[in-house]
C-alpha cells in the first residue's frame, strides 16, 4: 500500500511532453503509431499491447496483435473494443478529437510529440512510466538521446527527399528523415525549410541539383516520376540516382533509428 | 386578296398535340397568308394561337395537314434560309446583356451573313433602312434598356424587317404597350403591308384593331377553327358572344366591325 | 487600342513567367539555361494554353447556359476527372500518362452522363438541367472519390487531392504539345458559334427565327467547352475562378458580341493563369503555392468589384 502511494506521488511529479502519466500501470495498451508499437516492444512491454494500427508492423509479433483500424483518423469503436486502460496516439489535430472522445468514454490517453528525434527518448521514459518498465525504458531512451545528440559528419553528398512528385512535396529540417539524413552524412539541400515537409516548385529541386533523390519504397522499382519528361530536368533524376529507402525502417522515427542511419550511409558509399 | 401568287405560308387542315397533352392543341386548322395580305389570328387564351406559329414556322412539326412556307414544307427550311424570307417578333425576348439598339437590331442581319464574314456596309445600310421604316432611326445609338415599351416594340420589329423578309410573324406585339403605342404598332405594321407589300401574319387579343387593320381574321377557339375571312364575316356579335362567352354589342367604324363588351354577365340584345 | 494592350500584357506576362522563378537564373544565362528551358518555358506556355482554354470555355459556357456566374467546373468534369485519378492511384496504373489519361476519361465519362441528363424529356440540352445535373454528377463523384481515399490504405491517395487543387508542376514540351495540338479545334468551334451565340441571348425561340441552328449550336459549344475542360483538368487539376472571372472582365471591355470577347477571354485568361503562376511559385519560394489558391486570392476580390458594378450600374 504504502509503496503504491509513493509510486503514485513520484508519478505525480513527473513531468512529460503531453498527457497525464499519474495513475495504475497500464495493462491493456492500444498503440496508434508504429514508433510507440515498436518501443514498447522493445521495453518488454509487447505483451500488453492489445491493438495496434495496420502501419504497425515491427516487430514481427506485432503482427499477432489485433488492428483497429489505420488510425488515420482512428477508429473509435474499433478501439474501444479493445478494452483498453490505455491509448497512446501521436500529437496531431484529428487525434486531440480521437482522445477527447476516448476520454468522454472512460479510456485514459496519452498524446505524445513525435517529430523529431529528440521526441524520441521523452516518448520511451513516458512509455516506461506508464507500464512500469522505466529502467529499460530510460536506458532506451538514453540511447536515443544519444543518437538525437550526435554531431553530424560533415557531409560528403547531397539530397532531397521527395514524398511526393505531383505536385512536388520535399522533407524539410522539422523532420526526423532530414536528421536521420544528418546523420549519415547526407545535407539536405531543403535544409532552409522549416517545417517537416512542403510542397516546392520543381525548378527549385532542379536548381538546388543535390546528389541524391531519396524516396521511401518497399521496392527495388524506380518511382513512377523517374521518367516524367519534367523531371530529367534534375539531374539526380536524370541519372537515377535514387536512394530507395524502405518505409517499415525510414518511414517512422523509433528504436531502430540508428539502424537506418547505418543504412543511409551503406546506400551512399554505394 | 391580291393575284394568284403562291402564297407564303399555307397551313392546311393541320393537327397538332403536344406529347403528353390529352387533346389537340391544333385541329384541322387552314390558313394562307399571301404578299399585301395582312392576316390576324385571334382566340380566347389556350385557343393554340403560339402553336399555330410555331408549326406554320417549322418549329414543331405537325401530326396531320401540312404546313408550307413559299410552297416547300416549314420543317425541311434550313434555318438561315428561313429567317431570310420570314421574320418574326415572338411574344417574349431575353434581354441578358445590355446592347445598343443598332446592335441588336443588326442581330437581324445573321441570315444574309457568312460564317466567318464581318458585317458589311449593306447590313448597316438594312439596319438603317429597318429603324427608319419603323420610325425609330433617332434611337440607332440608344441603350436598349433605356427604351420605353412602345420603342422597344418598334426597336424588335425593326430587327424582323432588318432580315428582309417576304413575311412577317409578330406574336402578341401590342401586349402591355399604351394605347398610343398601340395604334401606332397597327399602323406601322399596316403601312408595311401597304407599301412594302409585306404579308403579315399577327396574333393578337385586340379583336377590335384587328378588325380595323387586317384584311382577314382567322378565329380559333380550342384549337379548332370556328371562322376565318374578312372581319365583317368573322367578327358577328353571336360568334364573338358563343366564343368569348361574353356579352357584346357591335359597332362599324371605317367600315370594319367594333365590338363593345356589356356589364351584365346575363344574356342581353344590343 | 485595347486589343494592343491586352496583348501587351499577355506578352509581358510570359516573359515574366519565364524571368522569374525561385530558382534565381541570371537574365543573362536565361537564353542556355536547362532550367528556363526544360522546366519554365514549357510551364509557362501550358499556364498560358490551359488558362486561355479556361477563359474561351468559360464564356461560351455562360452564353450557352445564359447564365453569367456559370464556371467551367459546374459541369461535373472536375468531379469526374478527381475520381479518373484517384482510380488511376488506387489501381497503381503505372506510366508518366496514368494520372492525366484517367483524369480525362473521368472528365468525359461525367461529359457524357450530364449530356444524356440534358437530353432527358427531349429537353435538348436545357440549361438548367446542364447546370444542376453538372453539379448533381460532380457531387456524386466527389463522394465516391472521397470513399475511396477513406477505405484505401494509401496514404498517396490522400496527396491526390493535392494533385486536384490544381497545379502545373507537371508541365513539359510533351504536355505543351498535345495541348497544342488539340486545343485549336473546340476553339475554333466555338469562335465560330460567336453570331449564334450573341442570338442565343436573346433567347432560344428568338435565336430560332432569325437562323441560328439552336439546337446544333447548343450541342457544339457544350461539347467544345467540355473537351477543352477536359484537357486542362487532365494536365493541371482543377483551376478555379479562371473560367468564371475572365470572360466578365473581358466584357467590360469588349462587350458581348462573342466575335471579340472569346479571343478576348482566350488570351486574358492565358495572361492571367500565366501571372498566378508566377506568384504561385515565387511568392514563398522555396516554397510554392498551389495555383488554384492564387486564382482564388485574385479572382475572389476582382469578383467582388464586378458585382458591385453590377449592382451599381
Amino acid at each position: 500500500m504504502r509503496a503504491f502511494l509513493l509510486s503514485v506521488l513520484m508519478l505525480a511529479g513527473c513531468s512529460s511532453p503531453a498527457g497525464r502519466p499519474h495513475g495504475p500501470t497500464a495493462r491493456r495498451i492500444v498503440s496508434l503509431l508504429p514508433s510507440f508499437t515498436e518501443i514498447l516492444f522493445d521495453i518488454g512491454a509487447g505483451d500488453r499491447v492489445v491493438g495496434r494500427t495496420t502501419w504497425c508492423d515491427y516487430p514481427p509479433a506485432a503482427l499477432a496483435v489485433p488492428s483497429v483500424g489505420d488510425g488515420l483518423p482512428p477508429n473509435i469503436e474499433a478501439v474501444a473494443a479493445r478494452q483498453p486502460d490505455l491509448v497512446v496516439l501521436y500529437k496531431s489535430g484529428p487525434n486531440v478529437t480521437a482522445a477527447k472522445q476516448l476520454e468522454r468514454i472512460g479510456i485514459r490517453t496519452v498524446l505524445l510529440d513525435l517529430n523529431r528525434l529528440e521526441d524520441l527518448g521523452p516518448a520511451a521514459r513516458t512509455l516506461g512510466r506508464l507500464t512500469g518498465r522505466e529502467k529499460i525504458a530510460d536506458s532506451l531512451a538514453a540511447a536515443m538521446d544519444r543518437l538525437a545528440a550526435r554531431p553530424p559528419p560533415s557531409a560528403t553528398a547531397s539530397i532531397a527527399f521527395v514524398v511526393w512528385d505531383n505536385p512536388p512535396i520535399v522533407i524539410g529540417r522539422g523532420s526526423y528523415l532530414h536528421q536521420i539524413a544528418e546523420l549519415a552524412g547526407a545535407r539536405n539541400v531543403f535544409a532552409d525549410l522549416a517545417a517537416p515537409s512542403a510542397q516546392v516548385s520543381l525548378e527549385t529541386i532542379a536548381a538546388r541539383n543535390p546528389d541524391w533523390i531519396a524516396v521511401l519504397s518497399d521496392s527495388s522499382v524506380m518511382p513512377g516520376f523517374a521518367k516524367r519528361p519534367e523531371w530529367q530536368a534534375v539531374r539526380a533524376v536524370h541519372d537515377r540516382h535514387f536512394l530507395l529507402l524502405p518505409g517499415s525502417l525510414f518511414g517512422r522515427p523509433g528504436p531502430r533509428t540508428a539502424q537506418a542511419v547505418s543504412e543511409l550511409q551503406r546506400l551512399l558509399r554505394k | 386578296m391580291n393575284n394568284m401568287t403562291e402564297p407564303l405560308l399555307r397551313l392546311n387542315a393541320v393537327r397538332y398535340r403536344y406529347p403528353g397533352a390529352s387533346s389537340d392543341a391544333l385541329a384541322g386548322v387552314s390558313l394562307s397568308v399571301g404578299p399585301g395580305d395582312f392576316h390576324a389570328v385571334i382566340g380566347p387564351n389556350g385557343s393554340g394561337k403560339t402553336t399555330l406559329v410555331r408549326v406554320a414556322l417549322g418549329a414543331l412539326a405537325p401530326l396531320a395537314g401540312s404546313a408550307d412556307i413559299d410552297g416547300r414544307p416549314a420543317s425541311r427550311w434550313p434555318r438561315q434560309a428561313l429567317a431570310r424570307l420570314v421574320g418574326v417578333v415572338p411574344q417574349r425576348e431575353d434581354n441578358l446583356f445590355p446592347q445598343r439598339v443598332r446592335e441588336t437590331v443588326l442581330l437581324g442581319r445573321y441570315a444574309h451573313l457568312s460564317l466567318w464574314g464581318r458585317e458589311r456596309p449593306e447590313d448597316h445600310a438594312a439596319v438603317m433602312r429597318a429603324l427608319t421604316a419603323c420610325d425609330a432611326q433617332h434611337l440607332v445609338e440608344r441603350w436598349v434598356w433605356t427604351l420605353s415599351g412602345g420603342e422597344y416594340q418598334r426597336v424588335r420589329v425593326a430587327r424582323a424587317l432588318a432580315q428582309e423578309p417576304r413575311l412577317l410573324v409578330l406574336d402578341e406585339p401590342a401586349v402591355s404597350l399604351d394605347l398610343q403605342h398601340e395604334m401606332g404598332l397597327f399602323e406601322l405594321i399596316r403601312g408595311l403591308v401597304d407599301t412594302q407589300g409585306l404579308g403579315v401574319l399577327m396574333i393578337t387579343h385586340d379583336l377590335n384593331l384587328a378588325a380595323r387593320f387586317a384584311d382577314s381574321l382567322l378565329l380559333l377557339e380550342g384549337g379548332r377553327p370556328i371562322a376565318s375571312g374578312p372581319p365583317a364575316d368573322v367578327l358577328t356579335q353571336q360568334t364573338v358572344e358563343t366564343v368569348f362567352s361574353w356579352p357584346v354589342r357591335m359597332e362599324t367604324v371605317d367600315g370594319r366591325p367594333q365590338m363593345i363588351p356589356l356589364r351584365q354577365p346575363k344574356e342581353s340584345r344590343a | 487600342m485595347k486589343w494592343a494592350l491586352l496583348v501587351t500584357v499577355a506578352v509581358l506576362a510570359l516573359v515574366a513567367s519565364v524571368a522569374v522563378g525561385p530558382a534565381a537564373v541570371p537574365l543573362g544565362e536565361l537564353l542556355r539555361s536547362d532550367i528556363v528551358w526544360n522546366l519554365r518555358a514549357p510551364r509557362t506556355l501550358l499556364a498560358f494554353l490551359v488558362g486561355g482554354s479556361l477563359g474561351i470555355a468559360g464564356a461560351g459556357l455562360q452564353a450557352l447556359v445564359r447564365n453569367p456566374l456559370a464556371d467551367p467546373f459546374l459541369l461535373g468534369l472536375s468531379g469526374g476527372a478527381g475520381l479518373g485519378a484517384v482510380l488511376a492511384i488506387a489501381l497503381h496504373l503505372s506510366g508518366p500518362w496514368a494520372l492525366p489519361l484517367a483524369a480525362f476519361a473521368g472528365a468525359l465519362a461525367a461529359l457524357a452522363l450530364v449530356y444524356r441528363l440534358g437530353l432527358i424529356g427531349g429537353a435538348a440540352l436545357d440549361p438548367r438541367i446542364l447546370l444542376l445535373g453538372g453539379v448533381a454528377i460532380g457531387a456524386f463523384a466527389a463522394a465516391i472519390t472521397t470513399a475511396i481515399v477513406s477505405l484505401a490504405d494509401a496514404s498517396e491517395l490522400r496527396n491526390a487531392f493535392l494533385w486536384l487543387w490544381g497545379g502545373l508542376s507537371s508541365a513539359s514540351w510533351d504536355a505543351v504539345l498535345v495541348i497544342v495540338l488539340y486545343a485549336p479545334i473546340p476553339i475554333a468551334v466555338l469562335v465560330a458559334a460567336s453570331r449564334p451565340l450573341d442570338l442565343l441571348a436573346l433567347g432560344e425561340e428568338p435565336a430560332r427565327y432569325l437562323g441560328a441552328d439552336v439546337d446544333a449550336v447548343k450541342r457544339r459549344v457544350y461539347l467544345a467547352a467540355s473537351l477543352l475542360t477536359a484537357a486542362a483538368v487532365a494536365v493541371s487539376g482543377v483551376i478555379g475562378f479562371v473560367g468564371l472571372v475572365v470572360p466578365h472582365l473581358a466584357r467590360l471591355t469588349w462587350g458581348h458580341r462573342h466575335r471579340a470577347l472569346l479571343p478576348a477571354a482566350f488570351v486574358g485568361g492565358g495572361a492571367l493563369l500565366a501571372i498566378a503562376d508566377t506568384m504561385a511559385r515565387t511568392v514563398v519560394a522555396p516554397r510554392e503555392l498551389p495555383v488554384g489558391v492564387v486564382t482564388a486570392l485574385i479572382g475572389v476580390p476582382v469578383f467582388t468589384l464586378l458585382l458591385r458594378r453590377w449592382t451599381i450600374a
